[in-house]
């Protein structure tokens, strides 16, 4: 590095502390989705490592069987916890995808407090992934919580996963580092009469890891009973 | 070779130490001579009169007319018991507690390279134990705990009883078998069999005993050859560990208390440290200005030792607290105290000391929040189409 530049660097430092001349972040490690497209969507490759995705939209737009196909697929590498909040996840379904349940920690909290108080243990503790599950009147007072939470998902390098009905809060629009929203487009069946998946459009709203404002048509599969 | 230092009941040390007049006295102690009790000691004065152990306070009062009877001081005889082998302590880490309450044992093994001589360590023992509660004990040293108690039974005051290991089984052999801890049964076959001294029960092989009497009775045997199995279970003194502050002005501010609450929680902690310790509760008490004093209850899963761990468990509890009147005086205490080596494997975790495994956070959250909050399921794919069936939840 030249002298100069150095100087400039040190100068600004000084003037604007040390992280003011931030080097250019390294490439994020991730978690794998369990779904090709949706890796390729991410523009990273999958989930990003200590850091928070939001999955959004309507009820039925696939957001909760993605994230589940997600759980099952780092719980086969790792630990993984799903905060049930609605209290109705169906381990029989993520047995399915090939989930080992024995990776997996399901919480069902009563409360918000109650539930970010176990994300912050466990991903201290050392969970890879963890799926928050939050119906859309239970998001009340997340916005204080979530910097304590991030903070923590950080250091440990734990993947957190908000499935999040609708519109989200301006809060955790600010603190996700990918939103992805999802448009149910199509059921589809397989030639039996049984469902296959569930085509839905899939947008990259924000990516603070790789360019932002991809959209894909793809299919969710359903698991075959 | 262990030490058996003899003291009379710590009940009646105790009595003594309270009123040193009835020194040289006839007391029993057990209760007022009109209750319905036994007696649990008396003095050599009283015994003399035929006063025993166990017998009934009436009974006493007919052998000692002129005794003087006292109830038992429980936290007094607690004390001195506990000065006894504090004070033993202080020579070596190697103390334990006999069965019997005014008995204690210390190994003298270490004490070798300090003491090379054994004389001036019995008389420093003696006398450091005269200090603390004013009684002289009786001494002995043996091989074993059971040889080193008798021998201090049938010591004398300043003349301990030495029993060299060559010499065990010669020591024991003029003893009648009573010193042994027999069961009613076996002394009866004993005796029948005309076998009234250890020295005539170390004459039978030990294979001989063991088919005439069972493996159960070879105990006996053995301790009969001077062989005591029994481990020496170290005593250890107790512990307290506090932490406490004034608040002058007094506070009510939640923000400031929190920054106290971690200040005291680093000086338990750095206690804690010191002596290799970890806490598995701590108790917060708030002295309010004008209400009664607020006690919480703090506690962890696991004994915790470092700053973060006691302050991640204060803190909620502290917001929680329903404080009505400004705080004067904050106190932390560490109870329920275990070696922290129990969690030393945990340090090897990669990152940081301070991680905890998965399983310690779950048992935390469950701890906290109650055992339903994290669970397990299982799939039994098997089982009938019924949820209740296919799927079983349990707490993790």
């Amino acid at each position: 590095m030249p002298d100069r530049l150095e100087q400039a660097i040190t100068v600004l430092q000084t003037r604007f502390g040390s992280a003011a001349p931030r080097p250019a972040a390294p490439p994020c490690p991730t978690r794998p989705s369990g779904l090709a497209e949706i890796d390729a969507l991410t523009g990273i490759g999958g989930w990003p490592v200590g850091r928070l995705s939001l999955l959004a939209g309507q009820k039925g737009s696939g957001k909760r069987t993605l994230a589940q196909q997600s759980v099952a697929a780092t719980s086969r590498e790792g630990v993984v916890a799903y905060v049930d909040f609605p209290s109705r996840l169906d381990p029989e379904f993520l047995h399915r995808f090939g989930a080992r349940l024995d990776h997996l920690l399901v919480v069902r909290p009563k409360s918000l407090k109650e539930g970010m108080a176990s994300v912050r243990v466990l991903a201290r503790a050392g969970v890879d992934l963890i799926c928050i599950d939050l119906p859309r009147r239970r998001s009340a007072g997340l916005d204080a919580e979530l910097p304590h939470l991030l903070h923590r998902a950080a250091e440990a390098d734990c993947t957190l996963l908000l499935v999040h009905d609708a519109e989200a809060d301006d809060a955790i629009r600010y603190y996700a580092s990918m939103i992805l929203a999802f448009q149910r487009s199509a059921w589809v069946f397989r030639r039996d009469g049984d469902l296959e998946g569930l085509l839905v459009d899939a947008t990259v709203v924000k990516n603070r890891l790789a360019p932002p404002g991809v959209k894909r048509r793809l299919l969710i599969p359903y698991p075959i009973p | 070779m262990i030490c058996c230092v003899r003291t009379p009941h710590p009940s009646l040390v105790a009595a003594w130490l309270k009123a040193p007049v009835l020194r040289g006295r006839s007391l029993v102690i057990g209760g007022l001579a009109h209750e319905r009790a036994s007696v649990t000691t008396a003095s050599a004065e009283a015994r003399a009169q035929g006063v025993m152990e166990g017998m009934s306070l009436n009974q006493a009062q007919q052998f000692s007319p002129d005794a003087i009877f006292q109830p038992v001081d429980e936290e007094a005889t607690a004390r001195v018991r506990q000065s006894l082998l504090s004070t033993l302590h202080h020579f070596t880490p190697d103390v334990a507690a006999g069965e019997d309450p005014g008995c204690a044992f210390l190994k003298l093994d270490r004490l070798t390279l300090r003491w090379p001589d054994r004389s001036p360590l019995l008389a420093a023992i003696s006398h450091a134990i005269d200090a603390v509660i004013r009684v002289t004990p009786t001494l002995g040293v043996a091989s074993s705990m059971f040889v080193s108690k008798l021998a201090a039974d049938h010591a004398t005051v300043g003349v301990p009883v030495i029993v060299e290991p060559e010499k065990t089984r010669a020591y024991l052999a003029r003893y009648p078998i009573d010193v042994l801890p027999l069961d009613d049964d076996l002394r009866e076959y004993l005796e029948l069999l005309g076998l009234r001294t250890i020295g005539r029960l170390q004459t039978i092989s030990r294979h001989a005993f063991r088919r005439q009497f069972g493996v159960k009775a070879l105990d006996i045997y053995d301790l009969g050859q001077g062989n005591d199995r029994r481990r020496l279970r170290p005593f250890r003194p107790p512990v307290r560990i506090e932490a406490s502050e004034p608040l002058e002005p007094p506070v009510d501010n939640t923000e400031a208390l929190q920054f106290i609450a971690r200040a005291l929680a680093e000086r338990v902690s750095a206690s804690l440290l010191a002596e290799g310790l970890g806490t598995r509760m701590v108790r917060i008490t708030l002295t309010q200005e004008s209400a009664s004093p607020l006690p919480i209850e703090v506690r962890f899963a696991y004994p915790m030792t470092t700053v973060g761990e006691l302050f991640d468990g204060i803190r909620p509890r502290l917001l929680a607290a329903s404080i009505v009147a400004p705080l004067e005086r904050i106190t932390l205490r560490a109870g329920r105290l275990e070696a922290a080596y129990v969690r030393q494997p945990g340090l090897l975790i990669r990152r940081d000391g301070f991680k905890e495994s998965i399983a310690d956070a779950v048992a935390r959250l469950q701890e906290e929040y109650g055992p339903s909050l994290v669970q397990r399921a299982e799939v039994h794919a098997d089982a009938a189409p019924l949820v209740d069936h296919r799927i079983l939840w349990k707490p993790a």
